[in-house]
């Protein structure tokens, strides 16, 4: 090998090793910093991303209304535009409905987050959303729809953060069960192909009794998530040697989240 | 060589910005054009072998500090098992050994064969994306690769293979800018693309 091919190495394999012993806190330092140099492009981006939208939006409507006025059913068409819009209306206004009864039946104070960006990385189950420090949300701060709880932030910026969602063996809460005594420990299971993401609830009594069909509650235990948000409901139990383990179907669905409610530290 | 090794930097810190704006496809069991690495691997052919080592260094870096999620400050009571992650740093490695892989066969590209180089991009995009999952499986405990994990690397490999060559049309393009030769029959490759 050539010295300089040598040193190079070294080089490279110093520098890994650098990177491999920093601690979680200097890593949250350098994201924190990265995300603030970057933070301009994101935000230039983000606006042309909206211009392109919008121009390909109004080209499209203008290419629908030189149709109209060629051919003889332009009206036809133009009705069918419409419907299509209005079924968009009606979907989104049931879905702000519910969420609106959502923010009136809950005790907490939520703030609404628009999801802009899905799995942003290669393997982690992970979210982005359109709220930052500047919305007064942190580090851990549970996230949740209608439907229950979806995860919680893990690294947050300026004017947005990543959550983590419930799916990702990584994001573990604190559980109980409709009708029964026993606490477990909910996390995420790799989803299987062609199936629904599923949850695991571990840390159960050997001789528990819990029966399909039964609610998994949170429980408020760490005060990180608040009690009785709903987490899914138990799929089958199977019994170690040790504990027992459930496999849950989450509430919400989590292919088709578009608004959720970020529960802010004060809460 | 200085020209083009400082515009290949800008074009790193470029794609990295870009990544940003690049989403999974959900359809395609969360594939994604993964772009540093496609973009990483071409110039990895291109470069000297210390110069790649460089750029591996930077672009794990900022892989990494895109991707790591938090596993401190977390509730005791609740994290009764400690969650093991990629640790930071390790995608450094793994574009190491990517990109020496892709230099391996610099002889090959600087032939003027680029497309022999493309089809490697695709490959070590496969074998990076295996490598990644199978690190974070194992130290998760469970070590299982089901189909759709297989379909999700599959698929981006192949978006990697698909960008590749528009890559190495860059890198021939600011090669000739830069005066600096990055094969041997240069002019010819060029003007394939051209």
């Amino acid at each position: 090998m050539k010295p300089l091919n040598l040193i190079a190495l070294l080089c490279f394999l110093g520098g890994a090793t650098w990177a491999l012993t920093r601690s979680d806190r200097s890593v949250r330092s350098i994201q924190n910093a990265y995300y603030s140099a970057i933070s301009p492009f994101l935000k230039s981006g983000s606006a042309i991303e909206e211009k392109a939208r919008n121009f390909s939006n109004e080209v499209t409507h203008s290419r629908s209304l030189e149709a109209a006025l060629e051919v003889t059913k332009a009206e036809l068409d133009k009705l069918k535009l419409i419907e299509q819009r209005f079924d968009t209306l009606e979907a989104e206004n049931a879905r702000l409905r519910s969420a609106l009864k959502f923010t009136e039946n809950t005790k907490f104070t939520l703030i609404a987050a628009n999801i802009t960006r899905r799995q942003t990385t290669n393997w982690y189950k992970t979210v982005e959303i359109n709220r930052g420090e500047e919305s007064f949300i942190g580090i851990q701060n549970p996230v949740v729809t209608a439907e229950g709880l979806v995860g919680k932030i893990d690294l947050i910026a300026q004017d947005f953060a990543t959550v983590i969602l419930l799916t990702d063996k990584s994001c573990q809460v604190s559980a109980k069960v409709e009708g029964s005594a026993d606490l477990g420990i909910i996390s995420g299971r790799p989803a299987e192909y062609g199936k629904d993401p599923m949850l695991i609830l571990s840390y159960l009594p050997k001789n528990t009794n819990l029966k399909k069909g039964q609610r998994v509650f949170s429980d408020g235990r760490g005060g990180i998530t608040p009690a009785n948000i709903l987490i899914g409901t138990i799929e089958s139990v199977e019994s170690g040697a040790m504990y027992s383990e459930a496999l849950v179907h989450p509430a919400v669905n989590f292919n088709d989240l578009a608004t959720v409610f970020v529960i802010p530290r004060e809460n | 060589m200085l020209r083009y090794s400082i515009t290949l930097f800008c074009l790193i810190l470029l794609t990295v910005i870009l990544q940003q704006f690049v989403p999974a496809f959900i359809a395609l069991y969360n594939a994604r054009v993964f772009l540093l690495l496609a973009v990483f691997l071409c110039i990895a052919v291109t470069v000297p072998l210390p110069v790649m080592f460089l750029y591996a260094l930077i672009c794990g870096f900022l892989w990494d500090t895109q991707c790591a999620i938090s596993t401190s400050n977390l509730d005791a009571s609740v994290y009764v098992d400690s969650i093991q992650n990629i640790r930071f740093g390790s995608s450094i490695l793994l574009f190491g050994l990517a990109g020496a892989l892709m230099n391996g066969f610099q002889p090959i590209f600087r032939q003027g064969k680029w497309y022999l180089s493309a089809l490697l991009t695709g490959i070590s995009t496969f074998l990076y994306c295996l490598a990644e999952y199978s690190l974070l499986d194992f130290l998760r405990g469970s070590f299982t690769i089901n189909r759709g994990v297989m379909l999700q690397i599959s698929y981006t490999s192949l978006f990697s293979l698909l960008v590749a060559p528009l890559v190495f049309a860059l890198l021939f393009f600011i090669a000739r800018i830069s005066h600096y030769q990055i094969v041997v029959t240069q002019k010819r490759s060029f003007r394939r693309f051209t």
